[in-house]
């Protein structure tokens, strides 16, 4: 009954809004449709412009071709390694840093917030950083994707809120009870910020995933990520023409470049809808003033 | 409060200030060792430390940084790094780094000097390079020319002397290596749709009349076509046909100045944006455009599938790219006798000139950390043979013998699967077994090239060759110090900009090039396109 109701209410305006909403996903999908299609078609159909949104003279050729080449899945799980383990190094240490700053009865709570929002806006730049990075003996090795980029500041600053928001009493209360700190942050804190974590491990996800610079200039071949694999061979080659060299003139076929942005960017796909409900209350919470 | 307030912008001031100072502390130490380190000359270590491979040493480990292009990956176990690694007594360890962040990451081991390789492959002394050569990051490698004897024959071999001393930088030195051709090739120029030249029984185009008229001819029998196309933006077009009016202008300029050309004759550079012959150029252009015969996407770029596209389906039927691309649209074009030929450059007012090209390219240079190991000498002499050496650039070219190819009598035969392949012997040369790839051959003979090509491509190029001049040398660059560069960089950028609004307006008819031509040049007189010119003439070598 009830549902019948809500059918029969449903308004011009919210006709106008859903079309709106289904215009907006079309705009999202088909570009990755389109790339699917074109990844699975044969070159002669891509040259002579026959493939929109379905395959024409299907094959798998461009993704063998990519799986095929040198150190691809040595690459590939560089990136699932530095993203999982990324992740959980920056949740961990920006839990725990965001923990103490949330906490403004604490001395020096100020200043080290003041320096946390100083070098969101000023770095050292590339040359100081890199000198830092491999007079720390850094280079050359994992920690140097994972460590320098454990907090990021503005994830902080979300935790930071949230944090504040949880309300005092309970805190007390498990004090009252005999907890300390750390396990008021392991038990209780922790356990109710699951949407703020959620949120905040998915966009250190997102980073790690997409990050192809830190690894080029730290990292030896056999270390890279698969991005920066993947971003040679759809850029690499749009020099054709600039330089006067003879390997320019080689390009790379549009089917086996859309292989590379389907491969590349599918799993992350793959991994928000799952995140995504933790979303809203994640971000809104965290935006609201403690 | 007020207290409180001030100890922490205090403190907050003190830390900004304390890595301020460490900064500098960083590059200062920086450049101190920089400074203190004196380049061992020749004559010092003279004999000491012997010749390139004792057999007695152990392999000579060496590591290298090479420049990766996607299409045609390296390999660890290329049949090139095996048999330098069995003939040279090396142990090579290369870092393959995208040839896109190529530069990126040179830059930064050279600018930090940490983490640099022994060796660093594929490049040249331009832009930043030269201000690091100059501040003592590069070896200067022409102060040992004693130690590169191969590549001193091979540089008398082929004439080089001249375009060698060219790459010299300020201070008289040389800083790279750099790889070394005897005769530029015609790799890329007009390509055109043959069979429909036969079809519309027209003759091959000589000159930039015929081409206008072929076009035209096209236009007509397909009115809804864009006769002549471009690939990656209107620079290739610019660039291979601009020479045979006179100038080489814009940002395909092979001068790099983007509104100065470079007068053969005079040996001197010129306004070439605000010349009689960039005019004459632009009027012709101009008529193709307003005629419909130039492919009015032309101001976006147009890459390379795209363009295959193009030219495949019939929208357009000429354009000027490269050789090595024809293959690929044949094979996919479905219209019967479908078939694109390239064609020697065209006459124009100054004659028939193709893109101007150096006979040096990228080589090698060594970064200033490898001059401080102990074998040093045996590293420049080694990496001397192993690139430059007959054997060497042998190898380098055509592979192993009995293996890539036989020899029958004294003509190069190569092994059937490279010749069957669909990629041609070229490429899949350089795919399967890295011989033939641009960081790794140094040396190029023009003769022992084009044995890898058909028959057909041969021909143009002997063509080619036979012609007065096709093919010029790229102006030489001026011997800029810092401040000199800034004042001319900062000259450069706004010509630059206002030339490419102009040259968009003029092609395009939206401004007038008899009407509005005068406005134009006023326009670049102001900003200031003849002290730009001076400033170019007054820092040549002289």
């Amino acid at each position: 009954m009830v549902q019948q109701r809500k059918l029969h209410s449903m308004t011009f305006v919210d006709l106008v809004i859903n079309f709106i909403m289904i215009l907006v996903v079309l705009i999202c999908i088909v570009p990755f449709i389109y790339m699917l299609a074109m990844s699975l078609s044969s070159p002669s159909a891509i040259v002579n412009n026959q493939v929109s949104l379905w395959p024409v003279g299907f094959n798998v050729q461009a993704y063998i071709q990519i799986f095929t080449y040198p150190n691809f899945f040595r690459a590939y799980g560089n990136t699932l390694y530095y993203t999982v383990a990324g992740t959980l190094i920056a949740l961990f240490m920006t839990t725990l840093f965001a923990y103490a700053l949330s906490k403004s009865f604490l001395k020096g709570q100020r200043i080290v917030m003041k320096l946390v929002v100083f070098s969101m806006f000023f770095s050292g730049g590339l040359i100081p950083t890199y000198l830092l990075i491999s007079n720390l003996h850094l280079t050359g090795t994992a920690w140097a994707m994972l460590l320098p980029f454990a907090i990021n500041q503005f994830n902080l600053i979300i935790l930071i809120n949230f944090f504040r928001a949880v309300p005092s009493e309970i805190e007390e209360a498990a004090i009252i009870d005999g907890l300390d700190y750390f396990g008021i942050l392991r038990q209780i804190i922790v356990p109710l910020s699951t949407p703020a974590l959620a949120t905040i491990g998915l966009y250190t996800a997102v980073f790690f995933w997409n990050d192809w610079f830190n690894g080029l200039i730290y990292l030896n071949t056999s270390q890279y990520p698969v991005m920066l694999f993947l971003r040679n061979i759809v850029n690499g080659t749009t020099m054709v023409g600039d330089g006067a060299g003879s390997a320019d003139k080689s390009t790379i076929a549009m089917s086996i470049k859309s292989a590379v942005i389907i491969t590349s960017t599918l799993p992350i796909i793959i991994l928000y809808p799952l995140l995504q409900r933790f979303f809203v209350a994640g971000l809104i919470v965290g935006s609201v003033k403690g | 409060m007020y207290k409180k307030k001030l100890v922490s912008t205090t403190v907050v001031l003190g830390l900004m200030m304390s890595t301020l100072l460490a900064c500098n502390a960083g590059s200062g130490g920086n450049g101190g060792t920089t400074g203190e380190g004196t380049t061992p000359s020749p004559s010092n270590e003279g004999n000491t430390s012997g010749g390139a491979t004792t057999e007695a040493e152990g392999p000579l480990k060496l590591s290298l940084y090479y420049a990766d292009n996607a299409t045609l990956p390296f390999k660890e176990d290329w049949l090139i790094v095996q048999e330098w690694e069995k003939r040279y007594n090396v142990d090579l360890s290369f870092e393959v780094i995208p040839v896109a962040d190529y530069a990126t990451k040179v830059s930064l081991a050279l600018n930090t000097g940490t983490n640099v390789p022994d060796v660093i492959l594929y490049q040249t002394t331009k832009g930043e390079n030269a201000s690091l050569a100059l501040n003592g990051a590069i070896v200067p490698i022409s102060d040992y020319a004693d130690w590169t004897p191969n590549f001193n024959a091979r540089v008398e071999e082929f004439g080089l002397q001249e375009q060698i001393a060219a790459l010299e930088l300020k201070d008289g030195k040389r800083y790279y290596l750099p790889s070394l051709f005897d005769k530029p090739f015609y790799d890329g120029g007009l390509i055109l749709r043959e069979d429909l030249l036969q079809k519309y029984g027209l003759p091959a185009p000589k000159t930039f009349d015929d081409l206008y008229a072929v076009l035209k001819k096209f236009k007509e029998e397909n009115p809804d076509s864009y006769p002549l196309t471009i690939l990656a933006g209107p620079r290739v077009l610019y660039r291979m046909t601009m020479p045979s009016y006179g100038v080489s202008v814009g940002k395909n300029g092979a001068s790099g100045t983007n509104t100065l050309s470079w007068d053969y004759e005079k040996q001197e550079y010129f306004p070439g944006a605000i010349s009689d012959q960039y005019k004459q150029y632009m009027t012709y252009l101009a008529k193709l455009y307003k005629e419909g015969l130039l492919d009015p996407e032309m101001a976006e770029p147009i890459d390379g599938d795209k363009w295959a596209q193009k030219m495949a389906t019939g929208k357009s039927f000429a354009s000027y790219a490269y050789y090595d691309q024809i293959g690929g649209i044949e094979a996919s074009a479905t219209e019967e006798g479908f078939n694109l030929q390239m064609y020697p450059p065209l006459q124009g007012p100054a004659g028939a000139h193709h893109q101007p090209k150096s006979s040096t390219g990228s080589g090698i240079l060594f970064p200033k950390k490898t001059a401080e190991r102990d074998d040093f000498e045996r590293i420049v002499r080694t990496i001397d043979e192993m690139f430059f050496s007959e054997e060497g650039a042998k190898l380098a070219s055509s592979g192993v013998e009995g293996v890539t190819y036989t020899m029958d009598g004294d003509k190069i035969k190569y092994a059937d699967d490279l010749t069957s392949s669909a990629d041609g012997i070229y490429k899949s040369m350089q795919l399967k077994y890295g011989f033939g790839a641009d960081p790794l051959q140094l040396v190029w003979v023009n003769a022992r090239e084009m044995t890898k090509y058909d028959e057909n491509y041969l021909q143009i190029n002997a063509t080619v060759a036979a012609m007065d001049e096709a093919i010029q040398a790229i102006p030489p660059s001026p011997m800029f110090d810092d401040m000199t560069a800034e004042e001319a960089g900062s000259l450069q950028t706004p010509l630059a900009d206002t030339f490419e609004i102009w040259a968009d307006a003029f092609l395009t008819g939206k401004k007038d090039l008899n009407a509005d031509w005068d406005q134009y040049v006023t326009e670049m007189k102001n900003l200031q396109i003849e002290k730009f010119a001076q400033l170019y003439n007054d820092n040549m070598k002289k």
